[in-house]
């Protein structure tokens, strides 16, 4: 507090001064006292009082303060803040559906609003204030006379400032002095060294040298390159003890973290799936079958796939494949012996042939060609690239496939097999059904004779061959 | 020097009376302006009195045991509480709202009662204040705990997150709740720490060590008591409290909706505003009268902390314990008038449902024990202010239990209902708050001005020139 704020030379010796302080018990006597001041003229002037009192403005002749126009740019601003932060960051930035509510501003943006207004506001009043009374200041002229410190007690102090144009020593002495004070002395310059103390000095540079550190390292991270992971505070859900699909575990036996279904049970949303309709064979009939085929449906089923997966390579034309049948592949394998569907269950008419002649031609003929002989495009180009690795897609012009129920057709491609994917996420069973009537057709052009076209229709038909 | 008060006893004079035409004396003991300083600034100057030690002591090692159950809390889980299917909104969410009520005492003082000009808030308005951050703090703690992984609780605030790229959301109760009551903390220390200042500057002066002197010197920024400085200052104070003023009645209203935009019968409501307001009203005057009676014994305050300061509190707590008491005839009403058969069922299950001791002991304790403070002589004693004081602040503890507790452990669904039991951390995690709430009280009685001294001067100053008649209300008025 008694350090001061002009640095002087040492050999002035003789203290400034700064003007004339009067003291006074009584609030009424600085009033009285305040107000002839200001009729003599002096604009510099300013009194220190315990509290505020009343009436010193106008004794005084101070002018009102700018002070609540700037807290109201501040509430406004609290509130244009409010609105748009919210508008922008849940209706543009961030736009998520909640309850429906609404995006934007709506009522209930106003409880915020509301309370960024008052912060805004409150935070600028206080602000506000310090900064229009010009503090924090720790130096003042006026502290370096002990009897001021009354100033926040019980006495009333008025003030005159040699800064004022009408100031001169002698003639403000003399009028304060007619106001009849407890004590007029003069303010002087604080001689007391302005210096501040070398720890404090040492212990301030200690604290900007540490409070770089941060900065520093922030900066160095900016600009470096590093191979090692990010640096983390908080793992915000970096690292999980949870394991992933795939993933290995001691957890169970088998070692595996994905689970299989458990035998007998079925899953949310699979029971429609017991519908010939769905699976291409009924398994209602699935009784009848012995136990050995049973526990093979169930395998299947369940994701297992030991058997059937396997022999299904095989299923591509065994005569041009370089590889040895797989041994599962003998004749009588369990899967054909499924009480498999032999009707179509969808309406086999001109819209389903054009829906299933779609998906055959979007889905299958990539492989199994346009026609079904197998020779797709991608089978074309994987065999010149594979160079006899490759196995041909299976054609649907041989016996097996043509001898194959309609339900089986269905299964190949619910379940998929061998290479071939299930399609069932891209069709859906209806979908797929058409894909089997079409396939069907397919099958039925590649070997019909004439009897099977209609009488009335074979004239066309010579009318086509020319 | 005045040494008036320490010779002088305080229960030979009764300052409750008003006398018709005239106004009996807010401050006793022909106080003057030096007077008036030193009986405050005792407190800090002179070696605090045994019992400061022992009560410190007793809470501060209250106030570590809870920071080390916050430290083993995080460390372990929030499972070590009793919060557990259907009741997720056990203790922590009650004790919550608590001392979130409590905190609205103060800074209604210091801002509704100076806008309506009570002169008695001078005397009392800067210990109410400290009251309500310390009780805001207690407040804040635990909904920062219960978020789970309590040192993300950041991301309550509206920040750019690098990692997360998302903002908060806007249209729930919860996130307005973050924004009431960080504004309402904020706020409110700036408002308690503005007021201050000049007293601060009295402790300046009157300091004898250097160090001292320094210390509060740096925290009353060089404060002189210039009349140019009075005059913002006095503005500054004036819009505080105007802005201040609908902050109070906000907070809680927030804390209400809370529960109100909820669906849950019982929390669906929309008296809950008003109600929770006048709740926290009610509960924060208790808690000033509880702290003041001792605070005025210890330190000699009774002149400054008249018998009529806390007769006017009293009132005060019996109008809201009215209101209250009315909002829960309302709830019964509205119940029976909505003919909504949940509705319904809520208010008889608080009633007479698992949780009726609870609802029991709330009414008795906020409808019934404020009623007595009819009685002059009960609201003039300071024995049986405490008592009922103490009685206000169990009963609304147990109203935030019975809100929350009773609608969630038996909601829409009977095949979830439950009953919550608390565990041992629960009751040890409340009951050290009020370590942390005392000993920064006890802190602050002992380093900080505990009595607005620059603003009972002012009301001196008008009183003893009341000739000039209406204008001499207040020191603030201009």
């Amino acid at each position: 507090m008694s350090e001061h704020k002009p640095r002087k030379s040492p050999e002035k010796k003789m203290p400034k001064a700064f003007g004339w302080m009067a003291e006074y018990q009584d609030e009424n006597n600085l009033l009285v006292a305040a107000r002839k001041v200001r009729d003599a003229g002096y604009t510099k002037t300013d009194a220190f009082t315990p509290f505020p009192v009343h009436g010193i403005d106008e004794a005084l002749g101070i002018k009102p303060t700018v002070l609540p126009f700037i807290v109201l740019s501040a509430g406004l601003t609290g509130l244009a803040t409010a609105l748009l932060m919210q508008w922008w960051m849940n209706g543009v930035d961030y736009k998520y559906i909640i309850s429906g509510k609404p995006f934007g501003i709506t009522p209930a943006s106003i409880p915020v609003a509301f309370e960024l207004t008052v912060l805004f506001s409150a935070f600028t009043a206080f602000l506000g204030m310090i900064a229009l009374n010009n503090l924090p200041k720790f130096s003042n002229p006026v502290f370096t006379n002990p009897r001021f410190d009354r100033a926040t007690n019980d006495r009333f102090f008025l003030y005159v400032e040699a800064k004022d144009k009408y100031y001169n020593r002698e003639s403000v002495k003399e009028l304060l002095s007619g106001t009849h004070p407890d004590s007029l002395d003069e303010v002087i310059e604080d001689t007391t060294p302005s210096e501040l103390p070398r720890p404090i000095i040492l212990a301030a540079l200690l604290l900007v040298v540490a409070g770089l550190i941060p900065a520093m390292i922030i900066l160095n991270m900016r600009a470096g390159f590093s191979t090692s992971p990010r640096f983390h505070v908080f793992f915000d859900m970096d690292f999980q003890p949870k394991k992933k699909a795939q993933q290995p575990t001691t957890i169970f036996a088998d070692s595996r973290i994905m689970r299989p279904q458990v035998k007998g049970t079925i899953g949310r949303g699979q029971l429609d799936e017991q519908e010939p309709f769905y699976l291409g064979y009924d398994p209602a009939k699935m009784t009848a079958i012995d136990n050995k085929n049973l526990s093979v449906f169930v395998s299947t089923q369940a994701a297992k796939l030991p058997d059937t997966s396997a022999q299904t390579p095989a299923d591509g034309s065994p005569q041009t494949a370089p590889m040895t049948t797989p041994p599962a592949m003998a004749p009588g394998t369990p899967a054909l012996n499924l009480p498999w569907t032999e009707k179509l269950p969808i309406d086999a008419n001109e819209e389903t042939m054009a829906l299933g002649k779609l998906k055959f031609e979007t889905y299958c003929a990539a492989c199994h060609g346009y026609a079904g002989f197998g020779d797709g495009l991608v089978h074309k180009r994987a065999d010149s690239l594979a160079q006899g690795y490759w196995l041909r897609p299976t054609s649907m012009h041989i016996d097996r496939v043509r001898n194959q129920p309609v339900g089986q057709i269905f299964h190949t491609i619910t379940k998929g097999q061998g290479k071939m994917a299930s399609y069932a996420a891209s069709l859906n069973p209806k979908e797929r059904w058409a894909v089997v009537l079409y396939v069907k057709a397919l099958q039925k052009s590649r070997n019909a004779d004439i009897d099977d076209v209609p009488v009335d229709l074979r004239s066309k038909l010579d009318e086509v061959k020319k | 020097m005045a040494t008036i008060a320490s010779t002088f006893n305080p229960r030979e004079i009764d300052n409750t009376d008003d006398i018709p035409g005239r106004r009996a004396p807010l401050i006793t003991g022909n106080q003057t302006y030096g007077s008036v300083t030193d009986i405050v600034c005792r407190v800090a100057e002179e070696p605090q009195p045994m019992l400061w030690y022992i009560l410190f002591g007793f809470s501060s090692l209250t106030a570590i045991t809870f920071l080390g159950l916050i430290g083993f809390l995080i460390l372990t889980g929030v499972g070590i509480w009793g919060n557990m299917n259907p009741v997720f909104w056990a203790w922590p969410i009650v004790n919550f709202v608590f001392w979130v009520g409590i905190g609205h005492a103060g800074t209604l003082i210091s801002a509704i009662l100076f806008l309506f000009r009570q002169n008695w808030r001078t005397s009392i308005n800067r210990a109410a204040e400290a009251m309500t951050i310390f009780a805001v703090i207690c407040a804040g703690i635990y909904p920062g705990i219960h978020v789970g992984r309590a040192w993300l609780a950041f991301w309550l605030l509206p920040y750019p997150s690098l990692n997360l790229w998302m903002w908060p959301q806007f249209r729930s109760p919860l996130l307005w709740d973050v924004f009431a009551v960080g504004t309402y903390a904020s706020v409110s220390l700036v408002f308690w720490y503005m007021g201050m200042i000049p007293d601060l500057a009295t402790y300046r002066d009157r300091s004898k060590s250097p160090l001292r002197r320094m210390v509060y010197g740096v925290l009353c920024l060089g404060w002189t008591g210039s009349a140019r400085h009075w005059l913002r200052y006095e503005k500054a104070y004036t819009l505080l409290a105007a802005l201040a003023a609908p902050l109070v009645l906000s907070v809680h209203t927030v804390v209400s909706f809370d529960f109100a935009v909820s669906q849950v019968a019982g929390w669906h409501t929309t008296i809950f505003p008003p109600y929770f307001v006048a709740g926290a009203i009610f509960s924060g005057f208790a808690m000033v009268v509880t702290l003041l009676v001792p605070l005025r014994a210890i330190y000699k305050l009774e002149n400054l902390i008249t018998l009529r300061h806390l007769d006017n509190m009293n009132k005060i707590i019996l109008a809201t314990g009215s209101l209250v008491g009315l909002a829960y005839a309302t709830e019964f009403f509205m119940a029976w008038y909505s003919q909504n058969q949940y509705e319904g069922f809520t208010f008889m299950n608080r009633a007479f449902g698992p949780y009726w001791w609870a609802y029991w002991t709330m009414v008795t304790c906020n409808v019934i024990s404020p009623q007595l403070f009819w009685f002059k002589k009960l609201r003039t004693s300071t024995f049986w202010m405490v008592v009922i004081s103490i009685f206000v602040n169990i009963g609304m503890w147990f109203e935030r239990f019975v809100i929350t507790v009773t609608s969630l452990s038996r909601d829409f669904l009977p095949s979830s209902w439950g009953y919550f039991r608390p565990t041992l951390f629960d009751g040890l995690m409340f009951f050290g708050s009020f370590g942390v709430f005392l000993s920064l009280f006890l802190l602050f009685c002992r380093f900080l001005p505990t009595i607005a001294m620059s603003e009972v001067k002012g009301i001196l100053s008008a009183t003893a020139h009341s000739a000039h008649g209406h204008d001499a209300g207040h020191g603030h008025d201009h």
